[in-house]
């Protein structure tokens, strides 16, 4: 009964949406449309002479279909690395990116990346004691950042060839599961990219993924140290 | 007159040409505002439109030479046909209206932490069809939503425009492995919500969001839950 009666009011919602949209509120009334001010034909000689003719073109002019520009502001691509996880040593990490740019400042970029963690010191030193099994010690997260470029520039090679660069910033909100648990994560950091050519970037990152866990017993904050490089290709 | 006589017509698949109108056009060595200007087109001569990133275009003169030209320097040239050159640009009128918007949210649904993301597409300035993700991850359950649904936007030429949204989709909920009987669950769900969005500066909004969740469970008794969302968007 009581989910009838929400799917009843969920719908006289969505038609009250849809209604709305097609009404002409007060406020999208258009601005009337100004006529252009008339155009005045002044001569500089003597006023009492008839004004020149204005010869009227008899070209028709063509209507000429315009091409779809090209935007190339997604870059998608790869990279790998070093990640420190706290508590289980450095292993090399390997990742996705999409990168979208959405000013000349600012982009976008979600990530997914995986490890696995190695052996904590603990583990090393007793001998047969495993603190998490095989599948617990892969490390998988994802990032939604921000970034912003802070210090736009170019790279010169010899004295023949210049590329565009940028140093930026980074920093989002994500996911990390590890050690059978799935936790909030943030990340931040920072990064280079230079562009060889108009359609291929490479970069060198570095990021601190935090989140707090409870995987030992008690609840702490993980720093999750990376350093990676990259590469991605302007696509769309 | 004379580029219109002096223009061969162009195939569709060949890059736009514009002219130049204004005394001269500035093309920068890159896409910012920051890299220093190497070349000028005077005026009447033509460029090719190679494509576009964020809001710089990459041209060509007739002489070969390439270089990047910003979108509000080229509004002021024109096409082959004498009209002048439009270009959607990121300021309060492309968030009045636009076609596509998408974002990152972060929030808590029914207590746990929530991680988002959506897409709309514009069916008019204000309705949008909307397509979102997200994952709440608490202390006693994780899961993910997916959902799709309609946002209606009030007064979208204000610089905060309030909007309502309603929807459905799909829940996959996984209790954490403390709990007694724990077992996932996979539930239908639909969603009402008010919020409003606030235009920050060239292609960035704010938007935060209040709604509840009611989950088609398999007992006898719905569940509802809360969720608030807070988050940027960006227009495109």
């Amino acid at each position: 009964m009581e989910t009838r009666i929400r799917i009843l009011l969920l719908s006289t919602v969505l038609l009250a949406c849809s209604g709305c949209a097609t009404m002409h509120w007060p406020w999208h009334r258009q601005k009337a449309q100004q006529s252009p001010p008339p155009v005045e034909v002044t001569t500089q000689g003597d006023q009492n002479t008839a004004p020149p003719s204005v010869v009227e073109p008899q070209v028709e002019r063509r209507s000429i279909s315009v091409p779809r520009i090209k935007a190339k502001n997604l870059e998608i691509g790869g990279y790998y690395g070093e990640l420190s996880i706290q508590d289980f040593g450095a292993q090399p990490v390997a990742g996705a990116r999409l990168d979208y740019h959405i000013t000349e400042d600012f982009f976008f970029e979600g990530t997914y990346g995986r490890a696995k963690a190695g052996k904590t010191s603990f583990e090393e030193l007793s001998g047969n004691v495993q603190l998490l099994s095989d599948a617990e010690r892969r490390f998988t997260y994802y990032n939604l950042s921000l970034g912003y470029n802070l210090f736009p520039g170019e790279v010169f090679i010899g004295h023949s060839l210049a590329m565009s660069s940028a140093l930026y910033m980074i920093g989002g909100i994500g996911e990390v599961t590890f050690a059978g648990d799935e936790n909030f994560a943030v990340n931040f950091g920072a990064g280079f990219r230079v562009l060889p050519t108009d359609w291929l970037a490479l970069h060198i990152d570095v990021q601190d993924i935090v989140f707090r866990s409870n995987d030992i017993g008690f609840s702490q904050l993980k720093n999750n140290l990376q350093a990676t490089i990259g590469a991605t290709v302007f696509f769309w | 007159m004379l580029w219109l006589v002096a223009t061969p017509t162009r195939a569709a698949h060949e890059p736009l040409q514009l002219f130049v109108t204004q005394p001269y056009l500035e093309l920068h060595t890159g896409p910012g505002r920051g890299y220093p200007v190497a070349q000028v087109v005077g005026r009447g001569e033509a460029v090719d439109v190679l494509f576009r990133r964020t809001d710089w275009f990459k041209v060509r003169t007739e002489r070969g030479i390439e270089g990047w030209a910003s979108a509000r320097e080229l509004t002021q040239t024109s096409l082959a046909d004498g009209s002048s050159f439009k270009v959607s640009l990121g300021d309060l009128a492309g968030f009045t209206s636009h076609r596509w918007e998408s974002g990152i949210y972060a929030g808590a649904y029914a207590g746990a932490t929530l991680v988002a993301g959506y897409s709309a597409l514009s069916l008019t300035d204000n309705l949008k069809i909307e397509v979102g993700a997200s994952q709440f991850l608490g202390n006693l359950s994780n899961g993910y939503i997916v959902e799709a649904g309609l946002a209606h936007v009030f007064i979208p030429e204000w610089r905060v425009s309030p909007l309502v949204s309603i929807g459905t989709g799909y829940e996959h909920i996984s209790p954490k492995v403390l709990l007694v009987q724990a077992v996932d669950r996979d539930d239908q769900v639909a969603y009402a919500g008010v919020g409003a969005r606030l235009y920050l500066t060239r292609r960035f909004f704010f938007r935060g969001e209040y709604r509840q969740y009611v989950v088609f469970t398999r007992t006898n008794a719905n569940e509802v839950n809360e969720e608030w969302r807070l988050g940027f968007g960006f227009f495109y």
